[in-house]
């Protein structure tokens, strides 16, 4: 990307003390970091937690981090370094985790019941995920040209305001608004998905 | 235009914050209302979530997971120091806050730049008993010249006792070594190129040479 990093502003906000700043870019990247992690390491139990370490050393690193590259590029790096120094504990160290053992008593009666499962690994987190994926699309087809257009020039193409205002010739403003609308109307569809667990909020 | 509080408008800065297109103040004013309202937290998480699965369908998590993976790295996050990294705007106002406390710590670095510069020349006599009188003279200018600068910086300067002391005392042998290698090179600018058998000596006009 040669687009000037769009999490410039937030990293800012973060040197200058704002801890949610943080937690905003957590949220941003956690699905990502963790799938990263999840192909390095095989046991799914581990991943949340070696993406949480990941985000508290960027964290700590953050005033370190000179915008040299994009956010993201140092938080893959620090992912992918925090994962390997797991891998290299857990080799000096072994120990069985929920789902390796599950993994090796597959052909047993005995299912992992008592304890409970990482909802990464459970059929009903899967179900909620590809319900997710297939309200997203149908959501996205649903769009005016217009929007569909606008959001997928900045999420798939990753291009910036400016650069969408310039292919669909119409003023920066409109680009915003369009991708704000299209967000809109692509998250009510989601939001009975999303909103499962009464009392749990963001 | 855009006021703050009403609903869309604060929705759809935030929107622009996600894509990194909102200016300073507007990030400044769209972070504080994300901290403070959990509706626009849940806009937050759901449109990322909608940006990762256009990317990629298989970046569709539990949302269910991703709100406690966020909540524990909250609770973590809360034990962690604030994090704070040196900005000049920030870094003026901390001098001066800090400058009636330093006075006392200004005889302290006075006090070690002294036993600096004495460990110094001591050593040096020590070192060299009469080989270099030349030296001598110049550890013996360097009290007068080089006491003065750290002081000074020392009452700009914000901090502790420690630092300050540590640094001036770095400084000061700094300096010294660096006049006395000026002064050598002075002394023995002639001789040294005709080959005097010290190797300092010849460090030193290796040294100002390359300067």
């Amino acid at each position: 990307m040669n687009a000037p990093d769009a999490d410039a502003p937030l990293v800012e906000r973060v040197k200058q003390g704002d801890v949610k700043a943080f937690e905003m870019l957590v949220v941003k990247y956690q699905r990502r970091i963790e799938r990263l992690i999840g192909r390095m390491v095989r046991d799914v139990d581990l991943v949340p937690d070696i993406a949480q370490e990941t985000f508290i050393r960027a964290y700590r690193a953050l005033p370190q981090f000179r915008g040299d590259s994009a956010f993201y590029t140092w938080l893959y790096r620090i992912a992918v370094n925090t994962a390997k120094k797991s891998l290299m504990e857990l080799k000096r160290d072994p120990l069985v985790t929920e789902s390796a053992r599950a993994g090796r008593d597959e052909d047993d009666d005995n299912p992992r019941v008592e304890n409970e499962p990482s909802d990464a690994a459970t059929p009903d987190a899967v179900l909620a995920s590809k319900q997710i994926a297939s309200a997203v699309n149908f959501a996205v087809e649903a769009l005016s040209e217009d929007l569909r257009q606008a959001i997928t020039l900045r999420e798939i193409e990753g291009l910036s305001y400016e650069e969408i205002a310039e292919l669909m010739n119409c003023p920066i403003g409109t680009v915003r608004s369009r991708i704000f609308r299209a967000r809109e109307a692509i998250a009510a569809r989601l939001r009975p998905l999303l909103d499962t667990r009464e009392g749990d909020r963001w | 235009m855009a006021i703050d509080g009403f609903g869309d408008s604060a929705k759809e800065r935030l929107s622009a914050l996600a894509d990194g297109e909102l200016d300073r103040p507007g990030s400044t004013t769209s972070c504080a209302a994300w901290a403070g309202d959990a509706a626009l937290r849940a806009d937050w998480h759901a449109w990322h979530l909608i940006g990762d699965v256009l990317r990629s369908e298989d970046l569709a998590s539990n949302p269910g997971h991703d709100r406690d993976f966020c909540a524990k790295l909250r609770l973590r996050l809360q034990a962690e120091p604030v994090v704070l990294a040196p900005m000049p705007a920030i870094a003026e106002p901390a001098g001066g806050r800090s400058d009636r406390r330093a006075r006392p710590s200004r005889w302290a670095a006075a006090g070690a730049v002294a036993a600096g510069v004495v460990l110094v020349v001591g050593t040096f006599a020590v070192v060299r008993p009469g080989e270099w009188p030349t030296a001598q003279v110049a550890g013996g200018d360097a009290p007068v010249s080089i006491a003065a600068s750290p002081v000074g910086a020392a009452s700009t300067e914000e901090a502790a006792v420690q630092p300050v002391a540590i640094v001036a005392d770095s400084k000061v042998f700094r300096d010294a070594q660096l006049e006395r290698y000026l002064e050598a090179h002075k002394q023995f600018a002639g001789t040294s190129a005709l080959g005097v058998p010290s190797a300092f000596l010849r460090s030193a006009t290796v040294d100002s040479a390359a300067r």
